[in-house]
């Protein structure tokens, strides 16, 4: 079995295991009741999502310093990565506001802030299309992804000084989340973190074919 | 030293260039009279209700104006490819960015102040009392929408479908700028005329953060 | 048991979606991949002609 195989299994049954978590192991939430368990797909694919994009800005600054097309791969790789786990957010947000608050959109602080985050980097991911020189769309892209990241805390806090009416976090107090709840969103949350190395890895390589042809491509050109 | 000397020049040569034609502050200012007057059949005009949705409607047509504004700050040096010149002219390329931020800024903020007194007689709200303070909001909002603008002007001016990439690019980025502003105007407009510290922090913040970010990072978008 | 069909739902769509975006990735890949192969096929060919 290669390498890539044996990750992806193990990706899988980690996966497996923090739903089952989620499903069995975690006490049912006294106020909210069994809606409360998609919390654990849903916050730590926000805080997935943010990782994806931490890692895109690293790609991006490192491009823009070294010049490796392999870190504009990455930064596009984990800008993608970032946008799904900003898709799942988004769409397990509502699900669970609809039982929890009787409607789909509460316009909530983090809900919204993830939306406008995602706006950010879904007009990242079409700038790239709109370019077609490899080196300045890497340049310029990589700009962008810088001035996208640097924007993240800075819509957070407007928008929740703007609006509170989420539950507060309670991830990481030391009161507040029941221990057991802890535990298995932090597996949920590893879980995750497992899955975006894994699509990361995946959308890279694609990029790193792509180059091969476009050398192939300008070897048979030479000729 | 040479690159505030270098930015004074190149800020002699965008403000002339502007001066001598108004298109810009012509067509920004219609433009933005357009957003004010069609937004002002969405809902009933009196003087509670505009106090409540002015502010926002007034900063959303300010950023839907810059984002069309401030497409010909890069597009134009490319006609003729002036850009190349200027970046041998310079020592420092911040300074192109300096000299067409700072000019933007300008621009914006004129715009801005001569509707805010249209949008005071329209919507009979007395923006007199709280002109200087508005003006200070005004300009620590502008500063932000141009640092970036300029910037990403510089982004949508090398790509394909530049017209409609700039404000797909530039809005959801002002989200920060939008939220404050707006809440800062609003304030003012309240009996007691208090300039919220909370807000104007979130709007220095968001213009001290791009600042630093185009000095360290702009010359890369200059390069060929 | 209450909701559990949100519940349900949520974990059905955001596992859809990771598979959706891994699945679109592949597929590019494996696009890729073939065009790559046909390039070798005709670099090869090309370098028995030079010969």
């Amino acid at each position: 079995m290669t390498k890539t195989a044996v990750y992806t299994l193990l990706v899988c049954v980690l996966m497996g295991l923090s739903a089952y978590a989620a499903f069995y192991v975690a006490p049912t939430e006294v106020t909210m009741g069994l809606v409360q368990r998609i919390f654990y797909l849903h916050a730590p694919s926000g805080m997935t999502s943010l990782a994806a994009f931490l890692v895109s800005f690293v790609g991006s600054v490192m491009y823009l310093l070294t010049r490796k097309p392999r870190w504009d791969w990455l930064a596009v790789s984990s800008a993608e990565v970032g946008v799904a786990f900003c898709t799942v957010v988004l769409l397990t947000g509502p699900i669970w506001a609809h039982p929890a608050w009787g409607v789909w959109w509460a316009w909530d602080a983090r809900l919204t802030s993830t939306l406008v985050l995602w706006l950010l980097y879904v007009a990242f991911l079409i700038l790239r299309t709109m370019m077609e020189d490899d080196d300045r769309r890497a340049v310029v892209s990589a700009f962008f992804g810088v001035f996208a990241f640097l924007d993240v805390p800075l819509v957070y806090g407007s928008i929740w000084w703007w609006r509170t009416q989420h539950p507060q976090p309670v991830v990481f107090t030391s009161a507040g989340l029941d221990p057991t709840m802890r535990k298995v969103f932090y597996l949920s949350w590893l879980s995750l973190l497992c899955l975006m190395a894994l699509l990361i890895r995946q959308r890279y390589e694609l990029e790193a074919s792509r180059e091969e042809l476009r050398m192939l491509e300008q070897e048979l050109e030479a000729r | 030293m040479k690159l505030l000397s270098d930015t004074a020049v190149l800020l002699q040569k965008e403000l002339r260039a502007e001066f001598r034609s108004h298109e810009l502050l012509t067509t920004a200012s219609i433009f933005i009279l357009i957003v004010i007057v069609l937004f002002s059949f969405t809902f009933d005009p009196t003087t509670a209700e505009s106090k409540q949705f002015g502010p926002g409607l007034l900063w959303l047509a300010f950023l839907f104006s810059a984002s069309l504004m401030l497409q010909p700050s890069f597009l134009k040096e490319k006609t003729n490819d002036t850009l190349s010149a200027l970046r041998l002219a310079v020592g420092d390329p911040f300074a192109i960015f300096l000299a067409k931020l700072c000019a933007n800024t300008i621009f914006l903020l004129v715009t801005e102040l001569i509707l805010l007194l249209v949008f005071g007689v329209f919507f009979n709200i007395a923006v007199m009392p709280v002109f200087w303070k508005l003006a200070f909001v005004f300009f620590l909002g502008s500063l932000g929408v141009s640092t970036t603008g300029t910037a990403l002007s510089a982004v949508s001016s090398q790509a394909r479908m530049r017209e409609v990439l700039l404000p797909i690019l530039l809005l959801p980025l002002l989200v920060p700028v939008l939220i404050p502003s707006a809440e800062a105007t609003r304030a003012l407009f309240e009996p007691d005329h208090a300039l919220r510290w909370d807000w104007l922090g979130i709007l220095i913040a968001f213009d001290v953060v791009f600042l630093t970010a185009l000095w360290l990072f702009g010359e890369y978008l200059l390069e060929e | 048991m209450k909701n559990l069909d949100s519940v349900f739902a949520a974990y059905l769509i955001g596992w859809g979606v990771f598979f959706v975006f891994s699945l679109t990735v592949a597929k590019r890949a494996a696009s890729l991949k073939k065009e790559l192969a046909q390039l070798k096929e005709r670099l090869q060919d090309s370098a028995r002609q030079g010969k």
